[in-house]
């Protein structure tokens, strides 16, 4: 006899946590299917050698929503956000590096000693990211419009974000306009002139994309990341526990609330029946029915993998195979004897405390994305680098550290060649361009684990090894996110729905998408 | 007439900065209505980028612009071109030799390309009438925006809420599959768009070509999937999709246009350059010449780009500081140059060999999409591309008239030729460089092509922002990506043609709806004109 369940959630990464949470509290009893070991998805902490613990994947939250961490209470849970003084230290090959604060005073001054000039448009640029940051946060709140039948909550809420334009006076207005289909260079050469500093703000707007700095496009991708957070380059925000320990207070909140969380539960299928969703069945055989299933995975995943593709039309399936994630990005970790010497430092260790971003210049990132469209990993990668052990010592054995690194572009599909067999090189060539910056860290290493696109997808359920569940892109976005017609949190089998980054707005580690969708699928269920 | 003033009263009711296509179609439709209206040219021939000259004797080339399909049939009709000898002669095809030996020969028979595309794939022959059909639907939208004066968002006036809800209302309209495909053109790369369509590489990589020429984007940035449509959008004798030569080549278009001015009164003169516009108490009252003439005029209209405009012609305290910035930040960035080829007789390719029906079309150096690629990431860092994109057509074997018998003219479109070359590199210096590698790239396809060179004129960037007066050498007065498009070209707030001077108007490619022989910024520009003129008396 099948189990039977009101809700089930597929996979039990933090978007499937906070919607597992509001259903809860709405009096549903939602079970959460994980299919690793650990809840968490891409936000997990994990020990990857004996004694040395890092945030495997994500090393940064995106900000959390303010409304996430009040109603879960996560400080109640356990959680404990850190937000260093140090939101990005720059570095150049030259020996230079470019702290940027938290303070916005503090990181006039740094940038004043690059140029004047800049300090100033630092302080014009953060000022119209976050007029218009607020405009965009409206919109990236509003479950997407139906464009063809638009409700009369729709139009409310239209009417609200258009008013909230308007508000923002004809400057800033237009400035949001045109900025949106514009290459991140072009935006950040309209502020700066310090070639280090373009590179560093320009980064927020391809990170995780395949697109570099002259893609027209990237400038959106950096105005959505500044609706939560409008320092031009992003501060940090770490965890007492790595970024797992996000996620461990979220399910200790949903399970709080009501909800099941089951772990090695790995879903083989959706079932549908006369375009119904009716449940679905494990790895294991076992069955469960249920009255709604949502899914965390990606859209692709959801539709094409675990529904059987003969339930939707061809011209559905279609378009979903167009959708776009080829993933670019790979992980590194290191277990490291000591904190390594950075030439552009002279032992300032504060500033190894936020994120550290190597790619000194514009052409920099625009030749390392070269690479990867002609199917070759970055010769000199884009790095982002943490060390979560300054955060929480209590990471590593005392004394040593864990080194966290993200490596752009490493794209999914190679050109003549697979990642198993390329896994040793993209190490090496990760860790000779830190070398360049920090000539002892060779002699530091004790241990590494190196995440491919690949191992993206394969363990960690990421098709196309994109980590963000598909391009954020003027397409994929809002009413196209994940598809138009469908970005309203359903898809076309009833009762199935989605949750994850692949639907609206689907940016970095905010909670945004689950918060969304929760509510949305609400009014499904109560109605 | 004569025009000398003495700097009293106004002479003419309108002047026309500019005789290119649009200044000319500016001042037929103005004088149509019955203005006053001077058109100065700078040079001594009419037409701008749309010119015929015979650089070489017994040679005529279209030297900038070489091919029609865009210009609006409404202004075809109102201005009774062909009846001021306006022919177009039709341009049948696109050949695209590959380097393996094979080639790509798309005619304008659709059953004859199906044929040529299924001996490279089947799939993508089937899916070609597919594309074309949905393409058609998708011009059927865009079509009535680019005859339209583009809103302003940022105010509450109802005509301009009315427009958006016009543009709202269509596309709402649309079926499903219409809207999908229509919002993927306006964001994608035309190579991601074309990826979804079909899967010979030669194929998407000349397709994808019309989506980059004259912009300093590649084929894969995002963007420029738009740029396809305008491949579809051709209008020649009601036929979708048709290119043409025009007879005289390209020069004969703007000749046309200029024949049906002068028919209602317009006065055009050539070889007078201005060297600024007079401006009192903001409003706009005349121009000054390079000779010192002062020529008055209640209206002036001008087609050439903003830079030259604001920045050359006017004096920096007579503009708004912010106005002023964003004419700054207006991206022009020239990405193409030009080779214009006198030859002793045909080129000869390997691929396939002797005279034929494929050299009569476009000839098309797009062999893959990698190489078109390749191409673009060279201009990015400054250098022009070591193999480029060409286009090349020979209107002497539609056109006699413009080569002695039994010789050719060859026009050559190249890109990338980016107008900012690396620090150390200048345009002067590399143009033989420049020439001599399209030339080479050519020699790799047709082995005969060195032996038949009469005689070559190479333009680069430079040369076209110095001949032409295009700034920076954009063939399209400026961009054409989506942040200068519609109401946000050329600057925000300023994109129905009127500036922050009074009575001075833009007419020219840099605003709406941009570049190629159009006409329509000129046509739209005359009726906004027309109307602040009529609600004035």
């Amino acid at each position: 006899m099948a189990e039977t369940r009101d809700v089930i959630i597929i996979g039990g990464g933090h978007n499937g946590l906070v919607t597992a949470f509001y259903l809860a509290k709405a009096g549903f009893k939602p079970l959460v299917l994980e299919r690793r070991s650990q809840i968490g998805g891409a936000a997990i902490t994990e020990e990857f050698s004996p004694g040395f613990r890092c945030s495997t994947l994500s090393h940064s939250a995106g900000p959390l929503l303010p409304e996430i961490l009040r109603d879960m209470q996560l400080a109640r849970h356990g959680l404990k956000l850190i937000t260093p003084e140090v939101g990005v230290t720059a570095l150049s090959p030259d020996g230079r590096a470019l702290v940027l604060y938290n303070d916005v005073l503090r990181t006039v001054q740094e940038i004043g000693k690059f140029s004047a000039k800049d300090a100033i448009g630092y302080t014009a640029f953060q000022q119209s990211l976050e007029k218009i940051g607020r405009v965009i946060n409206d919109a990236l709140k509003l479950a997407p419009p139906n464009i063809d039948d638009p409700s009369r909550g729709d139009l409310w809420a239209m009417l609200q974000t258009g008013r909230g334009l308007r508000k923002l006076g004809k400057r800033d207005m237009y400035r949001l306009l045109r900025w949106g289909p514009m290459a991140v260079a072009d935006l950040v050469a309209e502020f700066f002139e310090t070639e280090l500093l373009r590179a560093t703000v320009a980064a927020r707007g391809i990170f995780g994309t395949a697109m570099g700095p002259w893609s027209a496009g990237s400038s959106l991708v950096l105005l959505i990341r500044a609706a939560g957070d409008p320092h031009p380059a992003g501060s940090s925000h770490f965890a007492i526990g790595g970024i797992g320990a996000i996620t461990q207070a979220m399910a200790a909140a949903a399970k709080e609330a009501g909800a099941e969380i089951r772990t090695d539960a790995e879903v083989k299928e959706v079932r549908v029946k006369d375009g119904v969703a009716t449940g679905l069945v494990l790895a294991n055989g076992e069955e469960i029915t249920a009255k709604a299933v949502i899914s965390n995975a990606d859209p692709r995943r959801t539709l094409l993998k675990l529904v059987d593709p003969t339930h939707l039309t061809p011209d559905f399936v279609m378009k979903l195979q167009n959708y776009r994630m080829p993933g670019t990005v790979a992980k590194v970790n290191l277990a490291l004897s000591g904190l390594p010497k950075f030439k552009a430092l002279n032992g300032d260790d504060a500033a190894l405390r936020g994120r550290i971003h190597i790619g000194p210049e514009i052409d920099y990132l625009e030749r390392a994305f070269d690479e990867s469209k002609y199917g070759n990993f970055s010769p000199h990668p884009y790095l982002e680098v943490t060390f979560p052990s300054l955060t929480d010592p209590s990471l590593a054995p005392s004394g040593k550290h864990v080194m966290s690194i993200y490596m752009q572009y490493a794209p999914f599909k190679l050109k003549n060649s697979d990642w198993e067999s390329q896994r040793g090189n993209l190490g090496e060539t990760v860790v000779k361009t830190l070398a360049e910056y920090a000539p002892n860290l060779p002699s530091l290493i004790e241990d590494g684990q190196i995440i491919t696109p690949q191992d993206l997808e394969d363990t960690y359920g990421l098709t196309g090894g994109h980590i963000f569940h598909g391009e954020l892109a003027l397409d994929q976005f809002f009413t196209m996110r994940p598809l138009l017609d469908w970005a309203r949190y359903h898809t076309p089998i009833k009762n199935l729905y989605s949750c994850g980054s692949g639907t609206h707005p689907g940016a970095g580690l905010t909670g945004g998408s689950g918060t969304n969708a929760a509510r949305e699928i609400l009014k499904q269920l109560q109605h | 007439m004569a025009s000398h003033s003495n700097g009293s009263k106004p002479k003419y009711d309108v002047i026309v900065i500019g005789g290119g296509h649009n200044g000319l179609t500016n001042a037929a439709y103005l004088a149509r209505a019955g203005k006053k209206v001077l058109v100065l040219e700078r040079r001594h021939v009419l037409g701008g980028a749309a010119v015929t000259e015979e650089v070489f004797p017994g040679f005529k080339f279209s030297v900038c612009s070489y091919v029609v399909s865009l210009l609006r049939p409404e202004i075809i009709r109102d201005l009774d071109l062909p009846r001021h000898g306006l022919e177009i002669l039709p341009l049948d095809g696109t050949f695209t030799p590959m380097p393996n030996g094979d080639y790509l020969w798309r005619v304008n028979d659709h059953g004859k390309s199906r044929r040529e595309i299924a001996r490279h794939s089947k799939v993508d022959a089937e899916a070609y009438e597919e594309f074309g059909k949905a393409m058609q639907a998708m011009c059927r939208f865009v079509k009535p925006i680019l005859s339209m004066v583009p809103p302003d968002p940022s105010t509450l006036n109802p005509r301009e809420l009315m427009k958006m809800l016009f543009i709202g209302k269509r596309f709402q309209g649309m079926s499903s599959e219409d809207k999908y495909n229509q919002v993927q053109l306006m964001t994608l790369s035309a190579i991601d768009f074309l990826d979804q369509w079909f899967e010979t590489d030669v194929l998407k990589a000349t397709m994808s070509a019309s989506g980059i020429i004259g912009t300093f984007l590649g084929v894969r940035s995002p963007g420029t999937a738009y740029v396809l449509l305008h491949h579809y959008m051709g209008e020649i004798d009601g036929a979708f999709r048709s290119w043409g030569f025009s007879r005289g080549g390209t020069g004969a278009i703007s000749n046309a246009i200029a024949d049906a001015a002068r028919e209602v009164g317009a006065e055009i003169r050539t070889e007078a350059p201005i060297a600024r516009i007079i401006v009192k108490n903001n409003r706009a009252q005349g121009v000054v010449l390079q000779n010192g003439d002062e020529i008055y005029g209640d209206v002036i209209s001008s087609s050439v780009d903003p830079r030259l405009t604001f920045i050359k012609f006017i004096e920096e305290n007579q503009l708004p500081r912010e106005f002023l910035e964003d004419v700054r930040r207006y991206k022009f960035r020239g990405s193409s140059g030009k080779v214009n080829i006198a030859l002793d007789a045909l080129p000869d390719f390997k691929c396939l060999p002797g005279p034929g029906a494929h050299l009569r079309g476009a000839i098309s150096i797009s062999p893959s999409v990698e190489y078109m690629e390749r191409a673009y990431d060279d201009a990015k860092y400054g250098n022009f591309s070591r193999r480029p994109y060409i286009d090349m057509v020979i209107p002497s074997l539609t056109d006699p008239s413009v080569a002695p018998p039994g010789k050719h003219v060859m026009s050559c479109f190249v890109q990338y030729a980016p107008y900012k070359l690396r620090p150390g590199l200048n345009w002067d210096d590399q143009r033989e460089a420049f020439g001599n590698t399209v030339i080479d790239t050519i020699s790799e396809y047709a082995p005969n092509f060195k032996s038949i060179i009469l005689n070559k004129q190479v333009l680069t960037p430079l040369d076209l922002e110095r001949e032409f007066g295009l700034s920076e050498g954009n063939i399209f007065q400026g961009e054409l990506s989506l942040e200068q498009l519609f109401f946000l070209r050329p600057v925000p707030g300023y994109a129905q043609f009127r500036t922050p001077i009074k009575n001075l108007y833009m007419c020219g490619s840099a605003t709406h709806p941009g570049g190629g022989i159009m006409g329509a910024p000129g046509r739209l520009a005359a009726l906004e004109i027309l109307k602040d003129v009529k609600g004035a008396s």
